[in-house]
């Protein structure tokens, strides 16, 4: 290959690369400037030569290059990657990325300055849509909050308002009940359901008002009292269950024998809520087991049931809201109850632990017997 | 009917809540007049000149409310004490007038007894 041949492939590099190149000499005017930037602009190169590189910017261009990309390059003597933006002969815009460097002689006089563009309407739209796409995720959030706040409020007003026609019935059926007017068995029996319905509707409501407050913020508000024994109340959340499930054995052994510094009515409702997981998920022909303590500082609180063993992916979840497992019957709530039961564990400073083997499923609640100040 | 004991008006628009409490009231021994609303409650408090006390849900559709006919009671009949009952709100001190008591639903017809006997110093 001839050493013109050699020139001819160099000026073909440097006409048509694949960026666009100029140079400016050291008064700024350009001096050179390749085919693909004429073509990519629509300027001939004698539009270019003799003008200073800003004339062909847009004006944000113009502005950014006269106070960001001109001094740095006098004080540093390259810029790289600017954005830019060029104005085409036919007014459109042309994004483009660009490096600058600055060739001095042996004295430090400025010989001329290399621009080197790369297009970048793609690149520069990918990262318009970025920002465009993160503010409206952004919206989308703030907005999702928006409607997860209404929703919560909303199912803290359907509660309020579904426990008057619910204590409507139940005072339905307490005047019947006075009455004398039932004496069938078969009525009476009806009369058991409906009083045992209405308890447990009344539960799933204070679930669901629990939950709602949860997620409103104001969590679980405990009204904490050691003078009082707990044992009555829990007797009492037993028995109640019994006339609720009275085909089931609810086994009981409590030895509460120092004072505990807990919200009763709450740890009551825990109770109900792992007994009633109970009732629903263990084996009907086997009694449910319940017990509590006094041990060190702490209480333990357990509820026991036999059954198939809690599966290990359900294990995970359980104490979610609206986890619900396998439906086995009717009784299947809102899947509240365990997540409501942890809560209450945890605003006592206390905490559920879950066993399950083939033998024997376990719920134990641990909690101290005197609440930290919190 | 003979005449049992002290007079209660029982205001209440659920009309099952107010006859179940109207019974648990009566079986105690109270003579019990029912109201629906704050309306009726007015027009029984001025025909009779015999009430102890009047019983009242503070949620109610109609002219007034609770609260406000508790207070119109205690401007009007200032003898009469007043028992004020919600499921929603708690009523504090400065709600009601002085001496009134509040009962947060759902109450108990043991404890509603206990408050009118306390009330009417009737055994």
């Amino acid at each position: 290959m001839s050493e013109f041949g050699h020139i001819d492939e160099y000026r073909e590099l440097f006409e048509n690369a694949p960026c666009g190149y100029l140079t400016t000499g050291p008064d700024g005017r350009i001096t050179k400037v390749n085919a693909t930037l004429t073509t990519w602009t629509g300027f001939g190169a004698d539009k270019f030569i003799g003008r200073r590189l800003h004339q062909f910017l847009n004006m944000a261009g113009r502005i950014y290059y006269e106070t960001h990309i001109a001094p740095l390059l006098r004080m540093q003597g390259f810029f790289n990657e600017f954005a830019l933006d060029f104005e085409t002969a036919a007014g459109e815009r042309l994004p483009v990325i660009a490096n600058a460097s600055e060739r001095r002689d042996a004295e430090g006089a400025l010989l001329f300055t290399a621009v080197v563009v790369i297009k970048a309407t793609d690149r520069r739209r990918y990262e318009r849509q970025l920002v465009e796409a993160r503010s409206e995720l952004q919206k989308g959030l703030a907005t999702e909050r928006e409607t997860a706040e209404l929703r919560e409020q909303f199912i803290a007003v359907l509660g309020h308002d579904l426990r008057n026609p619910l204590a409507a019935i139940s005072a339905g059926a307490r005047i019947l009940q006075r009455s004398g007017a039932l004496r069938e068995h078969k009525d009476l029996r009806v009369l058991d359901m409906i009083n045992t319905t209405v308890t447990r509707m009344s539960d799933l409501i204070d679930d669901v008002l629990d939950f709602a407050r949860g997620r409103l913020g104001k969590g679980i508000v405990l009204n904490c009292d050691s003078t009082q024994p707990l044992e009555p109340v829990l007797e009492q959340v037993v028995d109640e269950l019994r006339t609720a499930s009275p085909d089931r054995i609810i086994e009981t052994s409590f030895d509460i024998r120092e004072p505990v510094n807990c919200d009763r009515a709450r740890v009551g409702q825990l109770l109900s809520n792992l007994v009633g997981n109970a009732l629903t998920h263990g084996a009907p022909d086997q009694p449910v087991r319940i017990g509590a303590k006094t041990e060190g500082d702490e209480l333990k609180l357990w509820v026991a049931n036999a059954g198939e063993p809690i599966p290990a992916a359900a294990m995970e979840r359980l104490f979610e809201p609206f986890f619900r497992g396998d439906v086995r019957d009717s009784r299947q709530g809102l899947g509240l109850g365990l997540h409501i039961a942890s809560q209450i564990a945890q605003a006592h400073g206390g905490r559920i632990d879950v066993t399950s083997t083939a033998d024997e499923t376990r719920f134990v609640f641990k909690m101290p017997l005197a609440l930290a100040a919190s | 009917m003979p005449h049992l004991g002290p007079v209660i008006v029982i205001v209440e628009d659920e009309s099952l809540l107010r006859l179940d409490s109207a019974e648990t009231i009566e079986h105690a021994g109270f003579e019990v007049i029912q109201a629906a609303n704050a309306d009726e409650a007015i027009a029984i408090l001025n025909a009779r000149l015999d009430i102890h006390v009047v019983f009242t849900d503070i949620q109610m559709p109609g002219s007034m409310d609770g609260l406000k006919l508790a207070h119109f009671v205690r401007n009007r009949w200032p003898p009469i004490k007043i028992v004020a009952t919600s499921g929603q709100v708690v009523a504090g001190a400065d709600d009601l007038p002085a001496g009134s008591v509040f009962l947060p639903k759902p109450y108990r017809g043991a404890e509603v007894v206990a408050t009118l006997r306390e009330l009417t110093g009737a055994s």
